[in-house]
């Protein structure tokens, strides 16, 4: 249980640290969908090229990107990455002493490479922001839908179990495992105040004149709007030229 | 100047990097009591300038190169203690990743370029620096600092590989390590530095120097700094492209030839200390990445390198060191 909670609790650090970092952002940032079209194809040809040049490539990009963040916001794209290659390269370790330490590095950089890019997306692009870009993906408004309440839900029941559990340790007397604190009645209850609170959600959007049909916000663009088109467009080229660098990789390999 | 393996001894190697032990110690101390914790990340943006440097290498005749180092520079933007620490973080990284200096020589290589360089050329510019006062003529003092940094760093590396085959020989009176004498290196790594490389060092640091003192005076004068103002953004990002230019250099520099080099230099034989000395396998060996273009392979490593530096000392910044702000000075 301690476990579930602290995934929780770190869900709404994320989602808390969201709205703190997103208030600085006042300038004009590329499209939110460009952010995630990018990020896709990213990932997706670093998975795809059979060498680790085009991985190094792009890591070296992304590297420099989070090089230029303040401190703390590198802290935080940071930490995600050294856990995600921490675990990979003690899984594609014993590929060394299996004579194929190559596969060692590219699996550990294709790692890398990919949290690094989601952890850095995440950073620049907040929930709303991303589940806005999904709905331009025609996405069916009760997906996102669910993906927004299920997010902000994990946010308040990790809070409200994290409580709890405080409760029950304060109130307790000695040193008590986890085990002996009630779980049953801690999960119990957080279960049925998920229910008082779907309860409550449905009445307050029916207040709101909720009709069925869930329409999520869309980015509306700015007065300088030309600007921003300009940003989106100058972004947008990333990917040809991402998937030019790719096709220029493999080509290579096959000339070697 | 990066002194690889095999050609200092172990002894020797020993030696310089105890001699370091305690400047490192000091430094660190001096950066915690004197550097505000917020312009620690800045060490990061100094070592990067360093490491950019490093990567123009320039030819002159004979077939051999140099390049700056800019350990003047980084001394000037935030002081002669967080220039070792910042110089000292770049030539780890440059003998771990990128094998250019040697891992066991890293002490001898750090107490030249991050030691004797930054802390010559910072005496040398203040002495200058004090009795001038336009912004021209402290320009001055830190070209002249500078050249006088590189040079002195220079001769103390000379004299490193020239007083190895007076210590260091095998029964067959061949030796054992670098086979120059003082009487050769001395000459050999001087003449260069007196001339192009030195200059090169002086258009680095005074080009940068004036850049930053233009477009970030903050960083040179405020004890604010932990934001990489968008001018050096763009001037690490310009570093980066152009660093290919250093390709342009045919050659090896004068006293880092591999060891299938250093018989065809003159002397005949390899010594064996090199023959059978340690090697160390670099990730990405002479800033190439295996297979790919040379130049693509050079700026990938480029930024490869300038990131992690940043990283390394955003991340330390975090963890502390350096006074906090609205301390006494």
């Amino acid at each position: 249980m301690r476990m579930n909670l602290s995934v929780m609790r770190l869900i709404g650090r994320v989602i808390d640290s969201d709205t703190q970092f997103h208030r600085g952002y006042q300038t004009p940032r590329p499209a939110p969908i460009l952010r995630l079209a990018v990020a896709f194809v990213c990932i997706l040809l670093c998975a795809l090229s059979r060498n680790a040049w085009f991985t190094l490539a792009v890591l070296s990009v992304e590297l420099l990107r989070t090089a230029m963040k303040p401190p703390r916001v590198m802290a935080h794209i940071l930490r995600p990455v050294a856990v995600a290659v921490i675990f990979a390269a003690a899984f594609t370790a014993p590929a060394i002493f299996l004579g194929s330490p190559g596969s060692f590095g590219t699996i550990t950089m294709k790692v890398c490479e990919s949290v690094l890019v989601l952890s850095l997306m995440n950073e620049e692009v907040s929930w709303k922001e991303t589940t806005g870009a999904l709905s331009s993906l025609r996405l069916p408004g009760i997906v996102i839908f669910t993906l927004d309440t299920t997010v902000r839900f994990l946010v308040i029941l990790g809070r409200f179990s994290n409580e709890m559990v405080e409760a029950v340790s304060l109130r307790g007397v000695g040193k008590r495992s986890w085990r002996t604190a009630g779980t049953g009645g801690i999960l119990g209850t957080t279960f049925l105040k998920s229910q008082q609170m779907a309860t409550a959600t449905s009445e307050a959007m029916v207040c709101r004149g909720f009709n069925g049909s869930y329409a999520p916000g869309r980015r509306r663009l700015r007065a300088n709007s030309r600007r921003q088109h300009l940003i989106d467009g100058l972004y947008a080229l990333l990917i040809p030229l991402l998937i030019a660098g790719f096709i220029y990789t493999q080509r290579l390999m096959t000339a070697g | 100047m990066h002194i690889p393996d095999n050609y200092l001894s172990p002894a020797i190697c020993a030696v310089m990097t105890a001699v370091m032990v305690p400047v490192w110690a000091v430094s660190i101390h001096k950066i915690r009591q004197e550097l505000p914790k917020e312009k620690l990340p800045m060490l990061g943006v100094g070592a990067a300038f360093s490491f950019l440097g490093m990567m123009f290498n320039i030819p002159i005749p004979g077939g051999t190169t140099g390049h700056a180092v800019g350990g003047t520079l980084i001394s000037l933007l935030l002081g002669p203690y967080a220039a070792c620490i910042s110089v000292s973080v770049a030539l780890l990284l440059q003998a771990l990743i990128f094998g250019d200096g040697g891992i066991l020589a890293f002490g001898a290589n750090c107490f030249n370029m991050a030691f004797v360089l930054p802390f010559v050329g910072y005496a040398v510019y203040q002495f200058i620096a004090k009795r001038v006062k336009s912004s021209r003529g402290k320009l001055v003092a830190a070209g002249i600092g500078s050249y006088v940094g590189i040079n002195a760093s220079a001769l103390a590396a000379a004299i490193e590989f020239g007083i190895q085959p007076a210590l260091f020989r095998d029964s067959a009176g061949n030796a054992l390590y670098c086979p120059y004498g003082l009487n050769v290196s001395i000459p050999a790594m001087m003449i260069g530095h007196l001339t192009v490389f030195g200059l090169a060092e002086v258009v680095y640091t005074v080009a940068v120097y004036a850049f930053v003192s233009r477009v970030s005076p903050v960083m040179l004068h405020d004890r604010e700094g932990s934001r990489t103002a968008p001018a050096l953004k763009g001037l690490i990002a310009a570093l980066i492209v152009l660093t290919p230019l250093g390709l342009l250099a045919e050659g090896t520099a004068w006293g880092e030839w591999g060891t299938e080099e250093i018989a065809a230099t003159g002397i005949g034989y390899t010594p064996a200390g090199m023959q059978n000395g340690f090697s160390w396998g670099a990730l990405l060996p002479d800033y190439s990445v295996s297979g790919m273009p040379e130049a693509i392979g050079y700026v990938i490593s480029a930024a490869i390198g300038v990131a992690l530096l940043i990283i390394i000392f955003k991340l330390l910044s975090l963890l502390g060191g350096g006074k906090a702000e609205g301390e006494a000075a």
